[in-house]
């Protein structure tokens, strides 16, 4: 009877380390399928040989059958930072997800949930229809400086709101992130309807449905620090994750004050989020589904889920990029719609075939 | 361990629901709270465990001094059995036990041998070491709460405060949960609601009214029909048990 448990323990050690392999096997696969595709098709075999010639600085594969030298240049100037982009923001997202889920103890919790997409569309909002001062001078930068702000500023306020009269508890926490979020939607509105600007109205709408278009090298250091770093420091935080689902009454019985790493926790997930939705805008559904699948998978424990989280996280985002670029002929679909068309199939799924009962 | 609590008084909001409240847990003896819903037995255990912490008043356990000692520190020597508590996410079982060992954790540090055997240990106490791998969620009322008395004992406290532990559950599992508290031969306070539980097994009691201690002395000096009346506003006659030899209630409204 032991021995059968023994064994049972070691199956599901041996499947949890044979996902991992292949997550992060298939991630590199997807990363040189990725970047053969595009408006310009670059044969998979030559591909491959230009990242491995790159990425081992020439001491593996070779270029001598690559068909012309522009191909070097596409691949590793334009569409490898977007493939690090779509992991990194994959990550991101799912890393956030599991982080609000745990913090607001609520299965139905995801990155924007305390307010921070309303905030980041109205910043947005804000610089695409009024802009920073100096009116016409809107560049990239001012929307993505728009968003982050916005984004920032709507998780203080929703952080300073909860906090009145004591506790941050969950429900406190969910409550004030309806509101703040209701305020700053109805904010943006305003802003659109006072706009007489087409454009900028469409601009606005495509920003909300999600781009990797804008990734460039010079934007992946930033990006792939923060979200790097948020991805260290969670990976270590899974007994405090752990308690946080047993509420706030348990955890401070096993010594852990969830007020404090509630705080902690939003303001790290915020700055994260809110780099995301500065460089992307807003990709839904990936940090909400993609926690749950791993749930199903993996279990509950943060211990498993977070690593899952992170790589799945990840090659969804990759394949969701992919999809947008050639599912459409010489049109390039918002990412934020590919997120949801084949995210939900995949939970109604799930939900079918295992009886996943959304972690509860 | 012994727990010496000393003029606590706690408000929630405005209003006081401790009022200068004073009780002393000698060491190894399980020590029950009784008293009317309402009266503030939650609330003072949870005054006592730092959950609420009370306005006045100084806790002292073993030679902490509650009030001043960090969370952390005080949860490796105290445990707690609450009041049933829901949860949205799954654990299975084994992985909730293995929360109880969070106290005696640094925050990085991994759980190792000793602590799957703690735990291993505490799955047999309570009868769980078939329940292992099941998902915490689909346990019975029962099966939960056993479940955390398991995690409590994994924290290997040194003292117990439990708050009403065997609310909603059958006979039965009253029975084994404060059969194996009573068998860690620990300091316990406990509140209860059921009289003839108290009786059993408590070696000493507190009644409590209106967030006062009514009176208290062994179950025998505590549960007379008259403190029983003035408690709860009801009638009540008590006999002597002719199989259990222990104290039996008759009440009547």
């Amino acid at each position: 009877m032991n021995m059968e448990k023994g064994s049972n323990v070691r199956q599901k050690q041996a499947f949890y380390g044979f996902a991992m392999f292949f997550l992060l096997c298939a991630i590199a696969m997807t990363a040189v399928y990725s970047v053969s595709i595009g408006q310009v098709s670059i044969p998979f075999q030559q591909s491959m040989q230009i990242v491995l010639h790159t990425i081992t600085n020439g001491h593996l594969g070779s270029l001598d059958q690559v068909e012309s030298d522009s191909y070097t240049n596409i691949i590793m100037q334009v569409r490898m930072p977007r493939v690090v982009f779509a992991l990194l923001i994959g990550m991101g997202l799912s890393l956030c997800g599991v982080v609000m889920q745990a913090i607001v103890q609520n299965p139905l919790a995801d990155p924007y949930i305390l307010g921070i997409s309303s905030g980041g569309s109205l910043g947005a909002t804000f610089a695409i229809l009024v802009g920073f001062g100096s009116g016409t001078v809107l560049s990239q930068f001012g929307v993505a400086f728009g968003a982050f702000a916005g984004a920032m500023a709507t998780s203080i306020l929703v952080l300073v709101l909860s906090s009145i009269g004591g506790k941050v508890t969950s429900i406190k926490l969910v409550l004030s992130g309806v509101v703040i979020g209701a305020l700053c939607s109805s904010l943006s509105s305003l802003i659109i309807f006072f706009a007489n600007d087409a454009e900028g109205i469409k601009s606005v709408t495509f920003w909300t449905m999600g781009s990797l278009a804008s990734s460039s090298w010079s934007k992946v250091p930033i990006m792939a620090i923060i979200v790097l770093a948020g991805c260290f420091l969670f990976l270590f935080q899974h007994r405090v994750l752990n308690t946080m689902l047993l509420g706030d009454e348990s955890a401070i019985t096993l010594g852990i004050n969830l007020s404090v790493f509630r705080k902690l926790y939003m303001i790290i997930a915020a700055l994260i989020t809110g780099t995301m939705v500065a460089y992307s805008g807003m990709i839904g559904f990936v940090g909400l589904i993609i926690p749950h699948i791993c749930r199903g998978l993996f279990g509950s424990d943060h211990k498993h889920l977070m690593p899952a989280s992170l790589l799945l996280g990840g090659l969804f985002l990759m394949w969701a990029d992919v999809l947008s670029r050639v599912l459409v002929e010489n049109v390039e679909l918002p990412i934020g719609i590919l997120t949801s068309v084949i995210g939900s199939p995949l939970f109604i799924y799930m939900i079918v075939k295992k009886g996943y009962n959304f972690g509860g | 361990m012994q727990l010496i609590v000393e003029s606590l008084e706690t408000k929630l909001g405005k209003k006081e629901i401790v009022k200068n409240i004073s009780l002393l847990v000698e060491n190894q003896k399980f020590v029950g709270v009784v008293g009317p819903n309402g009266c503030g037995k939650s609330t003072m255990l949870k005054s006592i465990y730092k959950s609420l912490p009370p306005h006045k008043g100084t806790v002292v356990l073993g030679d902490i001094d509650v009030l001043k000692t960090s969370q952390k520190k005080i949860s490796q020597k105290l445990g707690v059995v609450g009041q049933f508590n829901e949860m949205h996410f799954d654990l299975t079982v084994e992985q909730m036990v293995l929360l109880g060992r969070t106290p005696h954790k640094k925050l990085l540090e991994v759980d190792n041998q000793v602590d799957i055997d703690i735990v291993e240990n505490a799955l047999r106490q309570t009868n769980l070491l078939d329940y292992k791998d099941r998902s915490y969620l689909s346990l019975s009322g029962g099966e939960k709460q056993r479940t955390i008395l398991a995690r409590t004992i994994a924290q290997q406290p040194q003292f117990m405060i439990l708050d009403e532990p065997t609310n909603h559950l059958d006979i039965r599992y009253q029975l084994e949960i404060l059969q194996c508290v009573k068998k860690l031969n620990i300091g316990v306070l406990a509140a209860l609601h059921d009289l003839d539980t108290a009786a059993q097994y408590c070696d000493y009691l507190y009644a409590m009214k209106d967030g006062r201690i009514y009176t208290s002395g062994t179950p025998e000096e505590v549960l007379t029909p008259e403190t029983i009346s003035e408690l709860y506003q009801i009638k009540c006659e008590t006999y002597k048990n002719p199989i259990t030899n222990q104290l039996g209630f008759v009440y009547q409204i």
